[in-house]
Parts: C-alpha cells; sequence; structure tokens
C-alpha cells in the first residue's frame, strides 16, 4: 500500500512538476520574469487577493454575527443562500459578473470597464459565505455570559465586541482570510473572462504564455512565482487550518438571543450587501437567461441541445454536462480511494507512539499539491503525458486524475482528523478480543467516520465539477467539460453564444441552490460529525 | 489472510484505473473509421457538407475546434507526439512558416481560401448622421471618427494580426507604433476574436452594436445585403492584408489516409464553393463559382500590405510592442 500510494503521488503529480522545472531551468526563465511586466502582475495577483480578504472579512465579520451570532426566523434560508455563490464554478461566477457588469449602476459607480474592481467584487461574491461560516461557526460557540457581563457594567455593543468577543475571533478570521487570498490568489477563471486584454495574474499570464506564446520556459518561471505565493498562504493558512473546514454541518451548541432594534445597523449592512452582491448578480443571470431578441423566452435553454452560434462547440452543453459528470464521478472515486488510503497509513499507530518517519513523509508528500494550482497541474501533464511511454493526455481519464490531485489533499485533510479523532480505546478493547487490524478498520473505524467520507466526497464532487483551471488545458474536442464548454461560449459571445451561457449558468445556479438548501436540511436533522 | 484484504482492495483499484486507461488507449485512438480535422473557431462546415464527405469517403468526420490560429497552431506544437487530431485547417500566412518549422505537418501545407483583412464600416449609420465615411485606414485616427471604431486583439486574433502587420507594412517600423496610440486615444475598442466584434459589436451586421466600424473581410458587404438588394456595409479598400489559410495532415495522427481524404475533400468543388458564404473568403481553386452578390458588392484589394513581411520572425516582437500600448 506504501508503494501504490507513493507511485501515485510520484508518477501523477512530482513527475510532471519535475518535467516544468526542467523546462524552466533549461531555458532562461530567471531573465524571462525579471521583467516590470512580470512584476506589475505579480503585485496585482497579491494586492487584488489581499482586497478581496479584507472585503469579505469585513462584511464577514457584520454577516457572521447577524446569521450566526444572533437568531431570527429564516436564518437558515439566509445561510444557505449566501453559500450558494461558493458553491459554483468560478466560470458561472465570471459569467454572472459580465451580465452584472453591463447593469448601468455597477458601469457607473465601478467604471467596469477596467475589470479589476468588478473582478474584486466577483471574489468577494464567492468568498462571502467562507468567511461569514468560518467566523460564525465560531461565534455561535461562544459563551454569552462574558458578552452579557460586559454590557451589565455598561459597555456598548461596538465596545463589547472590541474588547470581549473580538479576542476570541482573532483565530477564525486569520484562518478565513489565508484561506480566502490562497482561492483569490489562484483565481483563474475570474480574472481571465472579466480582466480583459489588460488585466492579468500570475494564473491567466501562465496560461497566456504557454497557449499564445509558447513561452513555455517562461511559463515555467511564472509557475515557480505562483507555487511560491500559495505555499506562503497555504503555510499561514495551515496554522490556523482547524477551524477552516468545519464548513458544513455546525451545530448551534449555546443559547442565542434574538436579534433586537439595537442590532439595526449591523442588519441593515448585511441586509444591504446580501442584497447587491449576493443576489442582484444571481438574479441578473437568470434574466439575462430568459431574455431573448424580442422580450422574454426559453430559446436560449432550447439552443442549449446546439453547438452555438456558427457551431462554436464541438459538442453540446447537454454532452459537456455528462462529461463533466462522468469525470466528477471518477474524480471522486479515485480521490476517496487515495485519499481514504492514504490517511489510513499516516494515522496507523506506532510502537513509539510517534508517527514514523515514512508516515511524516508521506503527509509531506500527499499535502505538497494543495501549494501547485490548478493550472500548473494542466499545464505540467499537457508537457509531461503527450507521448512517449505514457500517453495518458490523449485519454479523457486525464482530466479526472488531474482533478483528483487537486482534491486528495483535501479529502486527507477531512479524514486525517476524524480518523485520529477515533477513541483509541475502542480498537485496543477490539484488539483484545483479538481482531486483525483490516477487521477493525473495517468494522469499526471507516463505520465510525461514514459521515466525514460523505463529506469529503461531496467536496470532491463541488471541485470537480466546477475545476477549470487543469480542464482548460487538458479538456477539447468531444472530452470538453462544462466549464470549458462555457468559457468558450463567453469569449466567443455573439447573442446567440451569450443567451446560452446565461442559460447553462441559471441551470447550474438552480442546481447549486438545490444543493444547498438539502445540506442545510440535512443540518437541521443531525449534526454530521 | 491477516494483511491480504487490506492490500488487495486499494491495489485493486489502482489496477482497476490501470486497465481503464489502457483499455482507453488501445480503443480510443485506434478506430481507423474516424477523421479528426482540427480547426480555428471561425471554421463553418454545413451538416449537408460533412454528411457528403462521409458518405463520399467513407470515414466519420469529427470536427474539433481549437480557439484562434495562434492557440490552434501552439496546440498543435504542444501536442504534436500524440497530435489531438489527424488533420487541419485554418492555419494562416501569420503562421504557416512557424507551423513548418515545428516540424507538425506530414508533406506540406496545402493553401485553401483567401480573402483580404479590411475595415467595414456601416453605410446607413454614416448616411443618417451625414458624415463622411473614412476611406483609409489613416483616417481611422481623425477626431470625427472618434469612439467609431472596433477591432481584434492581434495576440489572440489572425485578422488583429493581419492588421497589424499591414500597418507595420504602411507606416514601417518608425511610424506604426505611433499609429497605433493615435488608435488607442481616438477610443477604438479592442475585442479577443473577430466573431465579438464583427457579431456583437458593429452595427452593420446582426448584432446591431454601438461601433459603426469594424476589422473584417474586403467580402463582408457581400453577407449584409438587405431586402432592398442593397448591402448595408461597405469595405475601406486602402490598408488592406491578404490572408491565405491552409490545410494539411498532421504528423504522427492516427489515420493518415483519412487526413488525407478530408484535405482532398476541402480542396475539393464542393468546399470550395462554400467559402464565400461560410467563412467570407475566396476559394483557392481556379474557376469555383463565386455567388452573383459577391461580383457586386466585394472587390478584391488592389494593392495589400503586410503580407509579404517576414511575420515569424517578427511577430513576438511586434506583438510585445502592441501589447506595451494597450495593455
Amino acid at each position: 500500500m506504501w508503494v501504490a500510494s507513493l507511485i501515485f503521488f510520484g508518477a501523477l503529480f512530482y513527475w510532471p512538476l519535475a518535467k516544468i522545472l526542467s523546462i524552466g531551468l533549461n531555458g532562461n526563465w530567471l531573465a524571462e520574469i525579471a521583467t516590470n511586466k512580470i512584476v506589475a502582475i505579480t503585485w496585482f495577483t497579491i494586492w487584488q487577493a489581499v482586497l478581496s480578504a479584507v472585503l469579505s472579512l469585513l462584511f464577514g465579520i457584520v454577516g457572521g454575527y447577524v446569521l450566526y451570532h444572533r437568531f431570527f426566523p429564516g436564518q437558515k434560508f439566509i445561510r444557505a443562500l449566501i453559500t450558494v455563490p461558493f458553491m459554483l464554478p468560478t466560470i458561472v461566477v465570471a459569467i454572472g459578473f459580465t451580465a452584472f457588469r453591463e447593469l448601468p449602476f455597477v458601469t457607473n459607480l465601478l467604471q467596469a470597464n477596467s475589470g479589476v474592481p468588478i473582478i474584486i467584487c466577483a471574489n468577494v461574491f464567492m468568498n462571502y459565505s467562507l468567511a461569514v461560516r468560518i467566523i460564525g461557526g465560531v461565534w455561535q460557540s461562544l459563551d454569552l455570559d462574558l458578552e452579557e457581563a460586559a454590557e451589565l457594567d455598561g459597555a456598548g455593543r461596538l465596545r463589547t465586541f472590541i474588547s470581549v468577543t473580538f479576542p476570541q475571533l482573532v483565530h477564525a478570521i486569520a484562518s478565513a482570510a489565508s484561506l480566502i487570498f490562497l482561492y483569490c490568489a489562484a483565481n483563474f477563471g475570474l480574472v481571465l473572462v472579466l480582466g480583459g486584454t489588460s488585466v492579468k495574474s500570475l494564473e491567466t499570464q501562465i496560461y497566456i504564455s504557454v497557449t499564445q506564446n509558447l513561452e513555455l520556459s517562461k511559463a515555467a518561471g511564472l509557475v515557480l512565482l505562483q507555487t511560491m505565493l500559495t505555499i506562503i498562504a497555504f503555510v499561514w493558512a495551515h496554522r490556523f487550518a482547524k477551524s477552516g473546514f468545519a464548513f458544513f454541518g455546525q451545530a448551534t451548541l449555546t443559547r442565542r438571543r434574538h436579534i433586537d432594534r439595537r442590532d439595526l445597523p449591523a442588519v441593515v449592512i448585511t441586509g444591504f450587501f446580501i442584497v447587491i452582491l449576493i443576489c442582484l448578480p444571481l438574479i441578473t443571470i437568470i434574466w439575462r437567461a430568459f431574455m431573448v431578441e424580442k422580450g422574454f423566452g426559453l430559446q436560449n435553454f432550447a439552443n442549449l441541445a446546439g453547438f452555438g452560434a456558427r457551431d462554436l462547440l464541438s459538442i453540446s452543453v447537454g454532452q459537456a454536462a455528462m462529461n463533466t459528470l462522468r469525470n466528477g464521478v471518477i474524480t471522486t472515486a479515485i480521490s476517496m480511494t487515495i485519499g481514504i488510503m492514504t490517511s489510513f497509513l499516516i494515522s496507523r499507530p506506532t510502537k513509539l507512539g510517534n508517527p514514523s518517519w515514512l508516515q511524516r513523509f508521506m503527509d509531506l508528500i500527499s499535502q505538497m499539491p494543495v501549494g501547485i494550482s490548478s493550472v500548473v497541474l494542466g499545464f505540467g501533464y499537457l508537457v509531461s503525458f503527450g507521448g512517449g511511454l505514457f500517453p495518458l493526455r490523449s485519454s479523457w481519464l486525464v482530466v479526472p486524475i488531474a482533478q483528483s490531485l487537486l482534491t486528495i489533499p483535501l479529502v486527507i485533510r477531512i479524514l486525517y482528523p476524524a480518523i485520529t479523532a477515533i477513541d483509541h480505546q475502542l480498537r485496543e478493547s477490539a484488539q483484545t478480543e483479538s481482531a486483525t487490524p483490516s477487521q477493525i478498520w473495517w468494522l469499526i473505524e471507516l463505520p465510525i467516520i461514514r459521515n466525514v467520507l460523505v463529506m469529503a466526497s461531496g467536496y470532491c464532487a463541488i471541485i470537480a465539477v466546477g475545476e477549470f483551471g487543469a480542464a482548460n488545458f487538458l479538456a477539447y474536442g468531444d472530452q470538453a467539460t462544462l466549464p470549458t464548454v462555457l468559457y468558450q461560449l463567453i469569449s466567443r459571445s455573439g447573442a446567440q453564444n451569450y443567451g446560452m451561457a446565461m442559460a447553462a449558468s441559471t441551470l447550474l445556479i438552480t442546481a447549486a441552490a438545490v444543493i444547498m438548501c438539502l445540506i442545510s436540511a440535512l443540518e437541521n436533522r443531525k449534526p454530521i460529525a | 489472510m491477516k494483511i491480504l484484504p487490506k492490500v488487495l482492495i486499494p491495489l485493486s483499484g489502482i489496477l482497476t484505473i490501470g486497465l481503464v486507461v489502457t483499455a482507453v488507449n488501445l480503443s480510443g485512438g485506434t478506430t481507423t473509421k474516424e477523421v479528426v480535422l482540427v480547426t480555428h473557431s471561425s471554421f463553418v462546415m454545413s451538416k449537408e457538407l460533412i454528411a457528403d464527405f462521409d458518405q463520399t469517403s467513407g470515414y466519420t468526420l469529427k470536427l474539433l475546434k481549437a480557439g484562434d490560429t495562434g492557440s490552434l497552431t501552439n496546440r498543435l506544437i504542444l501536442t504534436k507526439q500524440s497530435p489531438i487530431g489527424d488533420a487541419v485547417f485554418g492555419i494562416d500566412n501569420t503562421f504557416a512558416s512557424f507551423a513548418t518549422e515545428n516540424e507538425i505537418i506530414d508533406g506540406a501545407l496545402v493553401p485553401t481560401n483567401f480573402g483580404d483583412v479590411c475595415f467595414n464600416y456601416d453605410k446607413n449609420w454614416f448616411t443618417e448622421r451625414k458624415l463622411t465615411p473614412p476611406t483609409s485606414i489613416l483616417e481611422l485616427v481623425l477626431p470625427k471618427y472618434k469612439s467609431l471604431t472596433v477591432l481584434q486583439n492581434p495576440n489572440t486574433s489572425s485578422t488583429g494580426l493581419s492588421f497589424l502587420a499591414a500597418t507595420v507594412d504602411m507606416l514601417g517600423e518608425s511610424g506604426w507604433e505611433s499609429y497605433w496610440r493615435s488608435l488607442k486615444n481616438n477610443g477604438v475598442k479592442v475585442t479577443n476574436g473577430w466573431e465579438a466584434a464583427y457579431f456583437t459589436d458593429f452595427s452593420g451586421s446582426s448584432g446591431k452594436g454601438a461601433y459603426p466600424i469594424v476589422l473584417s473581410y474586403a467580402s463582408s458587404p457581400a453577407n449584409e445585403v438587405r431586402s432592398d438588394g442593397q448591402s448595408q456595409t461597405a469595405s475601406i479598400m486602402d490598408g488592406c492584408f491578404r490572408q491565405t489559410e491552409y490545410a494539411g495532415v498532421l504528423k504522427n495522427a492516427n489515420n493518415p489516409k483519412g487526413a488525407q481524404a478530408i484535405v482532398s475533400y476541402l480542396l475539393g468543388k464542393k468546399f470550395q464553393a462554400s467559402f464565400p458564404e461560410a467563412m467570407y473568403m475566396y476559394p483557392i481553386v481556379a474557376g469555383t463559382p463565386i455567388p452573383a452578390s459577391w461580383s457586386k458588392f466585394t472587390q478584391v484589394a488592389a494593392r495589400t500590405y503586410g503580407d509579404t513581411l517576414d511575420l515569424n520572425a517578427n511577430r513576438k516582437i511586434w506583438l510585445a510592442k502592441w501589447s506595451a500600448i494597450f495593455e
């Protein structure tokens, strides 16, 4: 099992990475990235991510207060609603904001032609719920007594927040900040679609260097920059990560006070934010989807069965959706298999009590892909598996395999704590009953972490369905996925293709909303471990 | 028995994956009935023509659109060891020598069609405003034509690159950059592809956009003939680039015979005759019938610019300079 895992990561992750490195080192990569233009692009990548994270947090703290610390009827519904954007594929968000930026008041307010403000809005749109959930999740479990004591002493709510509550939330805020920064720094689809010709991030510049300019050594140099950035952000995030992945299933453990009149400013800010920046973009997409040449109708949805204006697509949107579903299933299967196997290996108790060096090595090996963006992985696969011994690129499996490498670290980070949290007395008593290690695993440990497995599979599926960076390099022709097809439609937008992109996005938003409602209904019934 | 199941289950998982990979590789690529033609995104082949090819050749044609001409060429270079298709259509004279240099073509690229990349204008728009339309690309920088022109990014579009080459030829290495700066200051809009500019932003075509001047083809006006028998648009014939597109069999193709068959078909009578209406280009084969509207509404440029320059050697430098102005 050790060997199998190591071969898997070695062949499918470290080999493509080594290939990129060798391309970079063979060329004159240092000179090619040490230009003013690249410095500007790197700087933009960082500051837009920082600004997006700060804005998400500011609104997220207020939102966490209203939606988690206080109580009011209908709260569950609003929590589910704000989570929809986070579940959407980035390309759908990008498409949504191309429509949103055309609303007259948005155009005037944001000078939306320049791209940058709209990219930041879209980032905040996607990550707001992450901030609210992580901060709110901690906030709702805070003891009310302390806060009430402060109020009795005459402290106002804002003062109570600053001196009593905030110190207890710092950890959650830092955790949310680093995660949001990580997502925004690697947000390929948004910048590619909304940035136009002039706004570029490291990710889009890698893509452009490869596909438009065929400057592979420059791209390899950019990969190093991008990877350094994500690894720094990830290491930072990892320090706070404990609260980071309780995204679904936070049970309300402590009593909460009903919302009252003095909460008005917070309610107004949150309400205003949700209406303008969450609901309005979603409504704009749906509205545009039904808009046809004369009035409203279903023509855009009917067009999804075809190939777009002037037969732009090689397959219909429906067929692409089938590819995406198939890839999602395979990705989930692969990442769960490898993820369970690796978590099992690194969680086995050793005789010495501490993890063995092999376990620590394995842990490191399997977590490394987190620092690699999907664009980088797609580029690596394109240059590594083109031919020779292992012509994986020409098979459709290349996409689910690449996607599974992006999800495996996540699976392990969800499973590993759950496995180690199992009471070791259970294991020991089973051992004294002479159960074999495999019996203990299959009959005792696995059933205990069943809920966590379901959650991890859900994550894999969501990520696989929306994954765009790697697929854009690797999936074309009859293997195109839903996000790549949507990108083709929005980047070659005649009226018909534009309408089709809106219609397909509407369907995906509906799907995400339905899934969110189901999850929140499940949350009501039983908290997931 | 003690360790067996533990090892077996994940291993069998990996084994299955491996088996599926091999199975797909063996079955996927080698069906000799199927032939994949890789094209740029603006390629159009009617269902009737596809069916006709399938019937007469005995192959099943699959089309694979791989982006603009530049992306298409680059993608083929990146995947040349196991190409994504059998034949290619749409590499033009701005990229042809680059493709040959990188050895992606088995044999030679054969020219299939040509057209003059010129600006078009919306005649109605100018008549309504009693404004004289421009007659040369040099006039596009005049204040009276401010914010009226939409053209394509030369980084992502072959028509855009064609026009860039034409300006370099016409204005010389010393003059073209300042021309582009004036264009930018005069409010030109830049789109990524030809479709977006022509079908969305241009006022004289189906999108009824806000820009009455668009970078397109000298032949486009023939496709904008209205019920009164007149074309709504006309071309600016000064400052055109003669674009030629090519087809060829890809090296290492799975189905080289099928690839040869589709390349021959593209040069055959029926397909050649479809060029004017489907892609607004002239067929390369002499004697192919041209629609009547074409002789009435289109003309071939008396003099073209840029097509004789060494595009392959200069493309990167020009594009970097252009990007420095626009990005």
